[in-house]
């Protein structure tokens, strides 16, 4: 006689699992377990009492000597067969990664497992959310078990109460011993452990029938009242489940203005035919010196806009975001300052960075209401065919809200529909140059959306009016520098 | 001023540290002011050589092309081609059209099956765009004299005429080859390559008409 008969009175959950062991239908029981069900499985499929915590703490051994007899503790040979039903995952046994037979004798141990696995992974958290994934024969192989239950012990009322999942089951088992090792809250958390269950091999774990022919033969045995469910059906299971652990955090957020003073980099990675165009990217500048620092797995750039690889960013910068996936560290503002001070102070100076710093999912909105409505505002160099003259400076000056038709612009007419789109200039400057009387340095501020360099050579006459058609002669843009724009919560 | 007052910033043991104080009051100015000044040193040093014509936004963007006396003698025209595959056509300078006194009167896009200036091309995709062949009719311009057929000379799919030449046809003498260009053409990568070898380049353009451009 075992220890481990009779729990001490001390341990009320051990007591209350004792008592509700008694209480099951033995008849039931001892039919499950010499099909192979293990003992939580038998627990769930058969108990009134609801599945809970208290179970994870006793061992599936002790949990079958008080199925059984409630005195002897069983031989060990059954307890390396695999249940036919959960294959493994109630039994708190798994294959790992290297094929290795991993058993846990508790919840607590389990979880210590678990938390091995995590830790590997290197993330930095204080709460997360818990999901676990199980391979469909499960769910067959618990229908087909319930099925059976149902057509031999049907005048019984334990067989008609609802039973908890193998998955949910599994999670009320693992759910508080995680907590306690992991020293972390579970609830709808942006950090997400997910436990996923597969198969060894299909022929090690199929309980159920189901061949095609067999699947028949039962749907028609169903229908006609009769059960054609057997005992003989249900086959030995001999590998539990492979256990793989997954830890995946929810984007993070980085806002910013940028600057991009080369005209020969790109806003994001260009590649033609293998070929990168342009020196470098603005994303790859800054996101791949943020995405180091949060230890994640990738990152993207979002911009309020875009400027051509030829176009410089200046004045107050363009708002950017950058989406880290998977990070394993916050960084800290200082971080972001060190980050921020070596993009500026990089030896080719050809990106620039400010008020960089973390921020919620509320970004979105912002930035697409900065994209579409707000104004910016350029300074592009001008040459004219002729002589500017002090009336056209006047006339330029006199423009104000100045609607202009565009129709698509033919370089980007290959990949964009062609529309004839409207769009305001809402007023323009005039610069001189001094010693030149053919350039000038045109500083406007515009819609967004405004193509500015066809506004100025007129794209064919596509675009109406245009520089050249105002002052009357040929008009060419030699560059462009985006001066301003304006989003002010960035 | 701008590096005096980093310099304050990163010496405080200095004597220095008395200026910097004085400045915190009318500092935000300052910085306003500063900003703009380093806006505008950065948008002046920038401007390098200003040559006293410099190259036109198509000869920096498009590959010029032409074919000389297609289908009929005289019949010259021209095929820029943007980097991104799209051709614009038109007729070159030394078309025969232009010969005749008054230059070209009318234009008209109702030719051969259809009206290509009812074109309704679509979408990214380009849906409804006309497939045409290089012998494909385009227009007819009229003289005072005679009228000529103008042809697509690229094999692809007809995204766009210049309808602004219905109302305006005298942009075909005045600028042929900018706000006078007739159609714009997709054509696929393959078919633009067989389509290159019966066109030649602007060089060798410029000494078969003998003319200086």
């Amino acid at each position: 006689m075992s220890d481990e008969a009779k729990p001490s009175s001390g341990e009320h959950k051990s007591g209350r699992v004792y008592e509700a062991a008694r209480s099951l239908h033995s008849t039931a029981v001892k039919d499950l377990l010499s099909l192979g069900v293990c003992e939580r499985c038998i627990f769930r499929l058969v108990s009134v009492e609801p599945f809970v915590s208290d179970l994870s703490s006793v061992s599936a051994s002790t949990l079958r000597s008080w199925l059984e007899s409630g005195d002897e503790e069983d031989a060990s040979s059954e307890e390396s067969r695999v249940c036919i039903v959960c294959l493994g995952v109630l039994q708190l046994v798994f294959s790992d990664a290297k094929q290795t037979l991993v058993r846990s004798e508790c919840g607590s141990d389990y979880a210590a497992r678990i938390m091995d696995l995590v830790k590997e992974e290197g993330h930095e958290f204080d709460s997360f959310a818990l999901e676990v994934s199980v391979p469909s024969t499960i769910v067959e192989n618990d229908r087909a078990v319930l099925f059976y239950l149902k057509g031999k012990y049907n005048s019984e009322g334990w067989v008609q109460s609802e039973k908890i999942s193998v998955k949910d089951a599994l999670k009320v088992l693992v759910l508080d011993p995680l907590k306690a090792s992991l020293g972390a809250k579970s609830d709808s958390s942006s950090f997400h452990i997910r436990l996923t269950y597969s198969k060894a091999s299909d022929e090690a774990q199929c309980a159920s029938e189901t061949t095609k022919h067999e699947r028949k033969k039962r749907k028609t045995g169903e229908e006609n009242g009769s059960t054609c469910m057997s005992e003989n059906s249900f086959e030995k299971v001999y590998e539990p489940c492979i256990l793989s652990v997954h830890c995946n955090k929810m984007p993070i957020f980085f806002s910013g203005r940028y600057f991009k003073y080369s005209r020969n980099v790109s806003q994001s990675r260009w590649i033609i035919d293998d070929e990168r165009m342009g020196e470098a990217s603005v994303e790859e500048i800054i996101g791949g010196n943020i995405l180091p620092a949060c230890f994640g797995d990738s990152y993207k750039f979002h911009a309020a806009g875009r400027e051509d690889i030829d176009v410089r960013m200046l004045g107050s910068g363009r708002p950017f975001l950058v989406e880290v996936q998977n990070s394993r560290k916050c960084p800290s503002q200082e971080s972001l300052m060190e980050i921020e001070e070596k993009i500026n102070n990089s030896e080719k100076k050809l990106v620039g960075v400010k008020d960089l710093k973390f921020i919620g999912s509320q970004c979105w909105a912002m930035m697409r209401e900065g994209e579409a409505e707000k104004q910016k505002q350029y300074a592009a160099l001008v040459w004219i065919s002729r002589p500017l003259e002090e009336k056209d400076i006047n006339s330029i000056t006199a423009l104000k809200e100045l609607k202009i038709l565009q129709k698509t612009p033919v370089r980007v007419l290959h990949r964009r529909s062609p529309l004839e789109r409207e769009r305001t200039i809402h007023w323009m400057k005039v610069e001189k140059i001094k010693g030149s009387s053919h350039y000038f340095l045109l500083h406007l501020c515009t819609q967004a959306g405004t193509y500015i360099k066809e506004f100025v050579h007129g794209d064919l006459g596509r675009t109406s009016p245009s520089m050249g058609s105002i002052l009357g002669c040929r008009a060419e843009i030699i560059q462009l520098d985006v001066t301003d724009v304006k989003m002010g919560d960035f | 001023m701008e590096i005096q007052k980093t310099e304050a910033a990163k010496n405080p043991e200095t004597d220095d540290t008395i200026e910097s104080t004085k400045q915190k009051q009318p500092e935000e100015e300052l910085e306003h002011c500063d900003e703009e000044d380093e806006l505008r040193s950065l948008l002046l040093s920038d401007i390098g050589d200003l040559p006293l014509s410099p190259p036109s936004a198509t000869q920096v963007n498009f590959v010029s092309y032409f074919i000389t006396d297609f289908t009929k003698p005289g019949h010259d025209q021209y095929i820029y081609r943007h980097a991104n595959g799209l051709c614009v056509v038109g007729l070159a300078p030394t078309h025969v059209a232009f010969k005749d006194q008054g230059g070209i009167t009318n234009i008209d896009f109702n030719v051969g099956k259809s009206d290509r200036s009812v074109l309704k091309v679509s979408g990214k995709r380009k849906k409804n765009a006309m497939r045409s062949e290089s012998n494909t009719a385009l227009c007819k311009v009229s003289t005072a004299n005679d009228s000529y057929i103008v042809r697509c000379c690229v094999k692809g799919s007809l995204l766009e005429v210049n309808e602004r030449l219905i109302n305006q046809p005298q942009l075909l003498n005045s600028s042929a080859d900018r706000e006078g260009y007739i159609a714009i053409i997709m054509p696929r990568p393959a078919d633009w390559t067989k389509n290159k070898e019966s066109l030649i380049t602007l060089e060798e353009y410029k000494e078969k008409k003998e003319v200086s451009l």
